[in-house]
């Protein structure tokens, strides 16, 4: 095994880099509150694999979605579970991309030279936020479709361009099979993929910049 | 280059023994992780495999069998909202009248019936089946599957499971 390893690292070269990055030094005033972005990236994880799972079920269409999420929900095996931690990790995702963002604002880690990866940070914010708009209209319930009408109609409240932005987000004057397709297809393709980009910048950062002292 | 990338972390400047057990509960969660793949595998894996029924579909008039030789029908069924057209051979021979599907039993392409050389040729693998279905050359491991047949006043029904 280590072997097999040893020659497919021996060519790409990932060992000596990451064992500098884990070996580095760190600020002698850590706690666990620094935790708090690694827990966030965990519960990302965990969405993004149980979603994918739920990809193979799920059927974005006006008639098939409510009955595809009781399909998952009742008889697929283990089908409850992996939607339901679909449903923690994702809401858990916000609450600790906020903490995390506490904690970051509290020590001033947000100084320079990491004030850019505070933006990169409030971009993931908005990006699970995004996706957590978009997942709530899937089930395709009465309580999805109302949040979404109420949702998107604040959209339609931005002056001059308000109406533009509400029929480009709806695809459509009307909440409908449209706009259940434009939120699934944001909703799987395009925003994971968006955080896996800017969770990379992310990373890279603290990386470079190391952990910061805080105050 | 490749046995500085293989050294052992005992080799390195710091303290082992704690990062060792460190390590070791890495690893286990790593494993814990793999663990996962055995409920996945249960949760993709089809949930409902049902034995299909047996459901006699008309085919024809009894009147328009053949006398002798071998017949191509096509029929057509609903299943639920969808209409689905199939066909199949019906032969006369001095073994009496029989059913054939024209699903190759080789890898299910459908065969058709050559009336030159009086044999089923498939046209994918080249299997031959002569009138009564039997096998008589080709990768075919099985004769083409016989179906069930019942006339009754005067209209010929076949057994299919859809």
């Amino acid at each position: 095994m280590s072997s097999v390893f040893n020659w497919i690292d021996s060519r790409f070269g990932i060992r000596e880099p990451h064992k500098k990055f884990f070996q580095r030094p760190l600020p002698q005033n850590m706690n666990y509150s620094y935790c708090l972005g690694g827990i966030a990236f965990t519960l990302y994880l965990i969405s993004a694999a149980t979603g994918v799972l739920l990809a193979v079920y799920y059927v974005p269409s006006v008639d098939e979605a409510y009955k595809s999420v009781i399909r998952i929900n009742e008889e697929v095996f283990l089908g409850w579970l992996v939607r339901s931690m679909h449903k923690w990790s994702a809401n858990l995702l916000v609450v600790f991309i906020m903490l995390h963002a506490l904690r970051v604002f509290v020590n001033g880690s947000y100084r320079p030279p990491r004030e850019l990866n505070w933006v990169a940070g409030v971009f993931t914010f908005v990006l699970s936020m995004a996706s957590g708009f978009t997942g709530y209209l899937l089930p395709w319930d009465q309580k999805a479709y109302w949040a979404t009408v109420v949702g998107t109609s604040m959209a339609g409240t931005i002056p001059v361009a308000g109406t533009v932005v509400l029929y480009l987000v709806r695809g459509g004057p009307d909440v409908d099979g449209t706009t259940l397709i434009r939120f699934y297809s944001m909703h799987i393709l395009i925003l994971p993929l968006l955080m896996a980009v800017i969770l990379w910048l992310h990373f890279h950062m603290v990386k470079r910049q190391g952990i910061s002292g805080g105050m | 280059m490749a046995k500085a990338l293989g050294r052992n972390c005992k080799d390195d400047i710091y303290p082992m023994k704690r990062r060792d057990f460190l390590k070791r509960i890495v690893k286990s969660f790593f494993f814990l992780i793999g663990l996962c793949f055995v409920p996945v595998f249960a949760y993709l894996y089809p949930f409902k495999i049902k034995e299909r029924p047996v459901r006699f579909i008309q085919i024809l008039e009894e009147d328009d069998l053949p006398q002798t030789g071998v017949k191509r029908v096509s029929f057509s069924y609903e299943e639920g909202q969808t209409k689905i057209n199939r066909h199949l051979f019906v032969v006369r021979s001095d073994e009496g009248l029989a059913a054939f599907s024209p699903v190759c039993t080789h890898l299910g392409c459908l065969v058709s019936w050559n009336r030159s050389r009086e044999e089923f040729i498939c046209p994918c693998h080249g299997g031959r089946y002569d009138r009564h279905g039997k096998v008589i050359g080709g990768p075919p491991p099985a004769p083409l599957n016989r179906l069930p047949l019942d006339i009754r006043d005067g209209r010929v029904y076949v057994g299919l499971k859809v």
